[in-house]
């Protein structure tokens, strides 16, 4: 086990390369965009949308954590996102009062729940298939929902529970005007929400750079082989589980933290979020952590600006029914363009563009021990 | 058959490369099975034998090389193509479908139903009494021996003129191992067979030819008479390597 | 042989468990709401029967989770629904004839016409993705979006109301036991698709090979059949029986709308998990225990209805992972 292994030294490489890459640049300017956002668009629609895109990049890379690294789909992912919005609303907003101590509590339940109920489900499920993984979160996903929405007394019901934030955070807070930027409780939550996401991204880009990460990869690509070196895969796919999940809990907080409500559709749904986090990773690609910024920010921007699109081709085509039919069914293309690029793309933007990189730098093709390689669905039969 | 030479080439594997997900286990493999005889592949496990026979069937797609099989090239074609032509596969797990009976698993054999086949069923069932004592049984139930002669029946049962068999000595005892040397030896009067053999007993007192397979690649070949005089390969390849794995 | 007398009498007890398990409610429920209960809960099995059926035979067969299935419901209960829709005066007349003419001529319809969609899913869409769970879920999810969207697009966002055929509707009155003639004609259609399978898959050839599938693609792939036309008629059987199932569903919940699917298609991951994978036997008793413990406790204690069958899914897979039947792999 011990020295370098090939793997580590292409490792120690690559971080080398990173500083001198066009991609840190990148990072830093988009860093940097979404620092300046309140400064350089202070209209809420831009500081939500902006807002809105990093909760999702975040989201969908913690999704990733289960998705691309460990080769689990869970459609419960939105749930435990609603877990945590729903804790922290009920602490500072339905069963106390906003003070920072309740809101840290918050979290806390959040992550405590989410990590019990993770592991149960990973407890039953992956003992039979991974695959009933995939069946069994949609089931208990869609009973959260029930749950959520039948328990009026305890969770609000359909209507959902309002949260005041404590302190700087809070909406009416105001702190006057700065180098002409008006510093409300909003734009400190913003920051705060911004600050919490990058340091949550950190923490899950190293946990698959740990030598955990990596097993687990190993996992992912040949669950035989890794059962064969000894490594207990149900008990890594377990860990790896519960830590995207509670990532996705204190993503699910901040959410509630940022959009002030929590209700059953809006932070738990099945058809709401996860359909939002599966087209945003599937476009960024699967197995990248920062696939998610580009999916979010790709869906978000659309999703945003569709109305503004079909306006504009109402006024240019008033005639093509069809086409208003179909852009009123934006999901529809969504779909299509989902498919397509899993069987097209399967690797996603981030995915295709690193591997032509990599194609170009290197005379031959090599196998790339970080990038993910799924059994491609060629078009054998 | 009878109208072939004796020398005559039934299949001709040349240079053929497979890969299993990302390692490359056959690396330019090529071996031939002659007309009017036993081909056996020896070599340690990981060698690639079975992977050669699962390659010339079908299941598992070549990356480059050509297979040859009465002169026609067989590598594009899809498994039950290939098996169509003639060919029949005994696997190394045999493949019984053990919760079908034995005689389900002699139709789901049988390819076409007429006069031709019925015949064959018969001279089958006649070399193997045991399935025709077990024919409404549970495959599943039936013993190891029993299992590999059910997996060699289904693969006579049609016309097939080259059989691939992945060892079928593999748990056995010694005494079901003369049965199956028995069975191959008949079986050989109407077809030619191509043998992954580990079981050196076995290997001798059916085959005629030989390929030692190492590291995806054939080592040595020759009549099988050479092998059993030549003792230092017997035990580089057969007997003394496998102690090491 | 030890072993075998164990099983048998493991079937024994497990008969007669059921039995009790099945007498349990009577404790709480007057017997003649009982039997209702009782007829209820068989014909929503027969029908979740129908859903989980091909779930369960697709996965057996080609190793692949549709996830898609549901979509496939919504779209037969739609198709279903336009046959009432041009039909209408044969739907309402007071003629048992005219009635079962229409029915009949919705389920034919909606069952070919979702049949080749499910050929076309199948050639187009999941044969891209054989051996590779993740994309399969994936990609049939994205199918699912697709499906649903055209069924909006095709027939509009909102829920249409669905007529039951006249001679169906109404119920008879057995000795004070009420007893809904629709619920009655979802049953024998259960048990006539499951019989007409279980005829299929044990006396006819092909029937035969499909099992060996079940249990050894390859195997059945070296022995000279071609294996993907088979996948592509399994695909479309699974998707058939799901489009009569999603007919029979909307006229016994006297509704059709666009997200239908979702539900069933729940209920059919539950029923193929507690009856095994892969197993039509289990996905008939799985269905019967989901849809007898659904009416059971949605009469005893409604808002635990939606909980139960997660439950007892939970519990069968700690106790019996694999499921009551699980198939021969």
């Amino acid at each position: 086990m011990a020295g370098p292994t090939p793997v580590q030294i292409f490792h120690e490489e690559e971080k080398k390369r990173q500083y001198r890459s066009g991609t840190f640049f990148l990072k830093v300017g988009l860093l940097l965009l979404f620092l300046l956002v309140p400064v350089l668009f202070p209209a809420f629609k831009t500081i939500d949308l902006a807002m809105q895109i990093v909760l999702f990049a975040v989201l969908v890379a913690s999704f990733d954590i289960l998705l691309g690294y460990t080769g689990i789909l869970s459609f419960g992912h939105g749930m435990f996102f609603g877990i945590g919005a729903y804790c922290v609303a009920f602490l500072i907003g339905k069963y106390g009062m906003p003070s920072y101590t309740n809101l840290a509590l918050g979290f806390l339940i959040a992550a405590i729940v989410s990590a019990a109920l993770a592991l149960l489900i990973s407890f039953l499920t992956l003992r039979v298939k991974t695959i009933f993984f995939a069946m069994i979160t949609l089931a208990i996903a869609e009973l959260a929902i029930i749950l959520a929405t039948k328990l009026t007394g305890f969770t609000g019901g359909e209507d959902g529970i309002s949260l005041n934030t404590p302190g700087i955070f809070a909406v009416s807070f105001n702190m006057g005007d700065f180098m002409g930027l008006e510093i409300t409780g909003r734009v400190f939550t913003y920051y705060f929400i911004l600050f919490s996401c990058i340091a949550l991204f950190l923490i899950m880009l190293r946990f698959t750079r740990s030598p955990l990460g990596r097993v687990l990869q190993a996992i992912r690509d040949n669950v035989q082989r890794a059962e064969a070196l000894g490594y207990n895969t149900f008990l890594y796919q377990s860990i790896s589980i519960t830590f995207g999940c509670i990532m996705a809990a204190l993503i699910g907080g901040l959410y509630a933290m940022w959009v002030g409500y929590v209700n059953p559709e809006s932070s738990l749904g099945v058809l709401t979020i996860m359909l939002d986090v599966l087209l945003m990773v599937i476009i960024g690609g699967m197995g990248t952590l920062y696939g998610g910024i580009i999916g979010a920010a790709f869906l978000k921007i659309t999703q945003t600006f569709l109305p503004d699109l079909q306006h504009l081709a109402m006024d240019l085509f008033p005639h093509a029914q069809l086409l208003h039919n179909v852009l009123e069914r934006w999901l529809l293309l969504f779909g299509i363009l989902f498919i397509l690029v899993v069987i097209f793309f399967p690797k996603g933007v981030i995915g295709s563009v690193n591997e032509y990189l990599l194609q170009r730098k290197m005379a031959k093709p090599t196998i790339s021990p970080s990038s993910f390689t799924p059994t491609p669905p060629g078009n054998r039969p | 058959m009878g109208e072939q030479g004796v020398d005559e080439t039934i299949l001709e594997v040349q240079g053929v490369h497979t890969f299993i997900g990302q390692h490359h286990i056959l690396q330019g493999i090529s071996f031939d099975a002659k007309a009017d005889a036993v081909t056996v592949l020896i070599g340690r496990n990981g060698a690639g034998k079975s992977t050669a026979l699962k390659t010339v069937i079908g299941l598992l797609p070549s990356s480059k090389g050509k297979i040859i099989y009465k002169g026609k090239e067989i590598q594009k074609n899809r498994p039950f193509e290939i098996a169509r032509m003639g060919i029949g596969f005994v696997p190394e797990n045999m493949g019984i479908f053990s919760e079908l009976t034995v005689e389900e698993n002699m139709r789901v054999a049988m390819l076409v139903e007429n006069e031709a086949t019925a015949r064959r069923l018969d001279r089958t069932l006649e070399m193997f009494a045991d399935l025709k004592k077990f024919w409404k049984a549970k495959a599943g139930n039936l013993s190891g021996g029993q299992k590999q002669m059910l997996a060699i029946a289904r693969a006579i049962v049609n016309d097939t003129s080259l059989l691939l068999i992945d060892e079928p000595s593999k748990g056995l005892a010694p005494i079901i191992v003369d049965a199956v040397i028995d069975a191959i030896n008949r079986i050989k009067e109407h077809s030619v067979v191509v043998l992954v053999e580990q079981n050196f007993y076995m290997a001798s007192s059916v085959g005629d030819y030989f390929f030692i397979l190492d590291d995806g690649m054939v080592a040595h070949a020759g009549h099988v008479e050479a092998l059993i005089q030549d003792e230092a390969l017997q035990s580089k390849y057969l007997g003394i390597s496998e102690a090491e794995e | 042989m030890a072993e075998s007398i164990l099983r048998r009498w493991n079937q024994e007890l497990t008969i007669a468990g059921a039995i009790v398990l099945l007498l349990l409610p009577l404790i709480g429920i007057q017997p003649k709401t009982y039997l209702t209960l009782t007829i209820a809960g068989i014909a929503m099995g027969m029908l979740l029967f129908l859903v989980a059926s091909g779930v369960s035979i697709i996965f057996g067969l080609m190793d692949v989770l549709n996830f898609a299935h549901g979509a496939l419901f919504a779209w037969g209960a739609y198709v279903g629904f336009t046959v009432f829709k041009y039909l209408m005066k044969w739907v309402v007349a007071d003629s048992v004839l005219q009635n079962l003419a229409v029915f009949f001529i919705a389920i034919v319809a909606a069952m070919v016409a979702v049949a080749l969609l499910g050929v076309v899913l199948e050639r187009v869409i999941v044969r891209r993705v054989y051996g590779n769970h993740l994309f399969q879920i994936l990609i049939t999810f994205g199918a699912t979006i697709v499906l649903v969207e055209l069924i909006r697009v095709f027939w509009g966002p909102n829920d249409e109301t669905m007529t039951v055929p006249l001679t169906f509707a109404g119920n008879w009155d057995i000795m004070d036991v009420i007893v809904y003639r629709y619920r009655v004609i979802c049953i024998v259609i259960g048990a006539m698709v499951y019989a007409v399978l279980q005829l299929i898959l044990k006396k006819t050839k092909l029937g035969t090979i499909v099992r060996a599938g079940v249990e050894d693609r390859d195997m059945v792939q070296a022995m000279g059949h071609n294996i993907y036309l088979l996948f592509t008629g399994v695909f479309a059987v699974g998707a058939g029986l799901a489009a009569l199932g999603g007919l029979a569903m909307s006229i016994f919940s006297l509704q059709v709308y666009p997200d239908m699917g979702g539900t069933y298609l729940l209920f059919a991951f539950i029923v193929v998990i507690i009856g095994g994978l892969g197993s039509v036997t289990g996905s008939l008793v799985g269905a019967l225990i989901v849809g007898l413990t659904y009416n059971y406790v949605a009469y005893l204690v409604p808002w635990a209805a939606a909980g139960v069958n997660i439950l007892i899914m939970i519990i069968i897979l700690l106790i019996r992972p694999t499921g009551l039947f699980a198939a021969g792999k």
